[in-house]
């Protein structure tokens, strides 16, 4: 943790919150070959307790569908919330969901971006995760 | 001689004496007419003097009697004018009389003739009292019959199962069944006689309440054709105002050409809507579980064609090539095959706006921009000017338009035209993309909007498709109230028709209100 702690100052930390397990591996070795540093959480439980833990989380990579109780409309809700210290952190939800309902959710709750899984390059993602933590203002 | 002076004096004397008293007499007699005559006078004189007060009185009575005269004279003219409306309300009174006269005559012929009739009617009476009695046996007969009938119409109403109203044409409940009572919370005696909106609050998903003015109740006793928005759900509110949702079906009730009230079915839909959440969840879930192993296949391949994982062979690389092109297939598939399903299902989210098909159109040339220049395809289009915006879904309209541009792309050879054109006609905007492609064989026109139908030419040619890219698109444009249809060989303006590449013309229509 304390590593990670410090590796925090230099490198941006991306939090995963994906169940594949697949999934989870490429993501994380092309978000490290991007120079990012990899946090993964399965629920959203685990998800909060990183979060709670770590306090320079600069990105959340997110998956709507979750291991647990709560998907990942539930995690944007508790972030967002009034009282929340991390409602800044821009979360970026890499889902596969096809309902329209979920996806306005999402934007309403006010997710940086929505991209549907099997419809991008993972390159193509993750460098706009990138250029997006590296000028955050535009 | 003396002897005759002294008798003629004496004579004389006599004479004059009485004369004298003759005079005399005279005299008093003129005194006496004298004071007779002054006290004439003065009776003259009371006499002028009352002359002349009647005369005065006279002159004032002449002005009261010239003033009379005067009103006399307006009264004689309004006399004269009652006696000429007397005239003529006496001439009216002739002619009412002479046709009283008329009446009378006709009165009296008809009398003879119901003479004539009461006595034919005398006589069937007697026959009727005959007939009666045997009717009265079969009407009682009937009665029972009908009012068995009746228990029957009415237990059968009653035990409908959706809820049933029946109003006047003001709205009055003249009738409610039993479901309506079970439904609502109301007994019958609560609702009988009062307005149907009020007694039954109509509220959208919302909980914003439906005025009256936009009840359906009331526009179909208007005579309005009302056609029930299905996107936007109802709820009726129960007596202890717990609400649920509501399909409800209002026809008028005509009779002689008249609208006389109404008939309103509705049924309680909670499960319907359970089941189509579900349905809708169903539909998320399962593209969630079918893209997930193809993303994950998606980008393994990614990353290994990238060298992400040690150098690839060249050899290597044209395999792991195909195993990409492939999933990217099955990725397409997959979201075809999710519209479709949603289509069916009827949870597609549509979310009309007023959308520039012009714009929209030029988009997605731009998006095709590298394939029309992969292929060399000469590609045109033309939008006529003022083409106003169209109530549609903007991401629907893109899909189609995208589609039949990609098809007509995909399906021509290279160096072949493409074009596209908007077009506008009376309420219509007409979209046409033709091309001098393969064409669609005509034994085949009927299936090319069925699902996963792709036709033989196409896929003796090796290309790609999902075979539901058309079906989705008939779909997008018919639910936007819109027609399409096509014609191959296309006839089109491109020229350059050959028996092998006659070309397909498609032609989409859509209304702008």
């Amino acid at each position: 943790m304390k590593e990670i702690k410090n590796k925090a100052k230099k490198e941006k930390v991306v939090l995963v919150i994906e169940d594949e397990r697949p999934l989870v591996e490429a993501i994380n070795t092309k978000l490290e070959q991007n120079g990012l540093v990899v946090i993964t959480a399965r629920t959203v439980e685990q998800a909060l307790h990183y979060l709670e833990d770590i306090a320079a989380i600069d990105a959340v990579w997110l998956d709507h569908y979750l291991l647990g109780s709560d998907n990942g409309l539930d995690f944007v809700a508790k972030i967002k919330s009034a009282s929340s210290k991390w409602k800044k952190i821009p979360i970026f939800v890499v889902s596969n969901t096809a309902s329209s309902t979920n996806v306005q959710s999402y934007i309403r709750l006010g997710v940086k971006k929505y991209y549907v899984k099997a419809g991008h390059r993972l390159e193509g993602i993750i460098k706009e995760i990138k250029s997006f933590l590296d000028h955050p203002d535009e | 001689m003396r002897k005759k002076i002294i008798s003629l004096a004496d004579d004389i004397a006599r004479k004059l004496k009485i004369l004298a008293e003759e005079k005399e007499d005279v005299r008093q007699k003129l005194a006496v007419t004298a004071e007779a005559l002054r006290l004439k006078a003065k009776q003259l004189v009371v006499t002028a003097k009352e002359k002349e007060d009647v005369r005065q009185k006279l002159a004032v009575t002449a002005e009261a009697l010239r003033l009379k005269a005067k009103q006399l004279a307006v009264t004689a003219k309004e006399k004269e004018d009652v006696r000429q409306k007397l005239e003529v309300t006496a001439k009216e009174k002739e002619d009412v009389r002479q046709k009283l006269e008329v009446t009378a005559k006709e009165k009296e012929d008809v009398r003879r003739k119901l003479a004539v009739t009461a006595e034919a009617l005398r006589l069937k009476a007697k026959q009727l009292a005959v007939s009666r009695e045997t009717l009265e046996e079969k009407v009682l007969e009937r009665t029972k019959d009908i009012a068995e009938a009746r228990a029957k119409e009415e237990a059968i109403l009653a035990s409908i199962g959706d809820g049933l109203a029946v109003v006047d044409k003001e709205g009055k409940i003249m009738y409610v069944n039993q479901s309506f009572e079970q439904m609502l919370g109301l007994k019958v005696k609560e609702v009988i006689g009062r307005s149907m909106v009020e007694v039954v609050p109509r509220e959208d998903q919302n909980g914003a309440e439906v005025q009256f003015e936009e009840r359906i109740l009331t526009q179909v006793l208007s005579g309005k054709k009302f056609v029930a928005d299905l996107t936007n759900p109802f709820y009726y509110i129960r007596k202890d105002k717990s609400r649920f949702p509501v399909s409800s079906i209002v026809t008028p009730v005509v009779l002689g050409g008249k609208i006389v009230g109404a008939v309103e079915t509705f049924r309680d839909i909670t499960k319907e809507k359970d089941i189509d959440k579900a349905k809708s969840e169903f539909v998320s879930l399962a593209s969630h579980q079918l893209r997930t192993p193809l993303s994950s296949v998606n980008w393994y391949a990614e990353m290994l064609l990238a060298g992400d994982v040690g150098k690839v062979t060249p050899e290597q690389k044209k395999y792991l090539e195909e195993v990409y092109r492939g999933n990217q297939r099955m990725v397409g598939l997959v979201n075809a095959l999710l519209d479709v399903s949603r289509i069916e299902l009827g949870t597609f989210l549509v979310e009309p706006e007023p959308t520039d098909i012009v714009k929209l159109a030029q988009v997605e040339i731009g998006e095709q921009k590298l394939q029309i220049g992969a292929k060399q395809i000469q590609f045109s289009s033309s939008f006529e000017k003022n083409i106003p915006l169209i109530l549609a879904d903007p991401k629907l309209l893109h899909m189609a338009v995208q589609n039949l541009l990609t098809n007509a792309v995909k399906y021509t050879p290279e160096g072949g035209k493409v074009r596209l054109t908007i077009a506008l006609s009376d309420v219509h905007v007409l979209i046409k993309v033709s091309d001098t492609g393969y064409g669609i064989p005509k034994n085949q026109h009927d299936k090319i909007f069925t699902k996963l139908f792709r036709a033989d030419n196409v896929r003796e040619k090796d290309t790609e498709g999902t075979g539901l890219g058309l079906y989705i698109v008939k779909s997008i444009i018919e639910h936007s109230g819109g027609k399409i249809w096509f014609s191959s060989p296309g006839k089109t303006p491109l020229g350059g028709e050959s028996q092998e590449n006659p070309g397909t013309a498609f032609h989409v229509t859509l209304p702008i209100n």
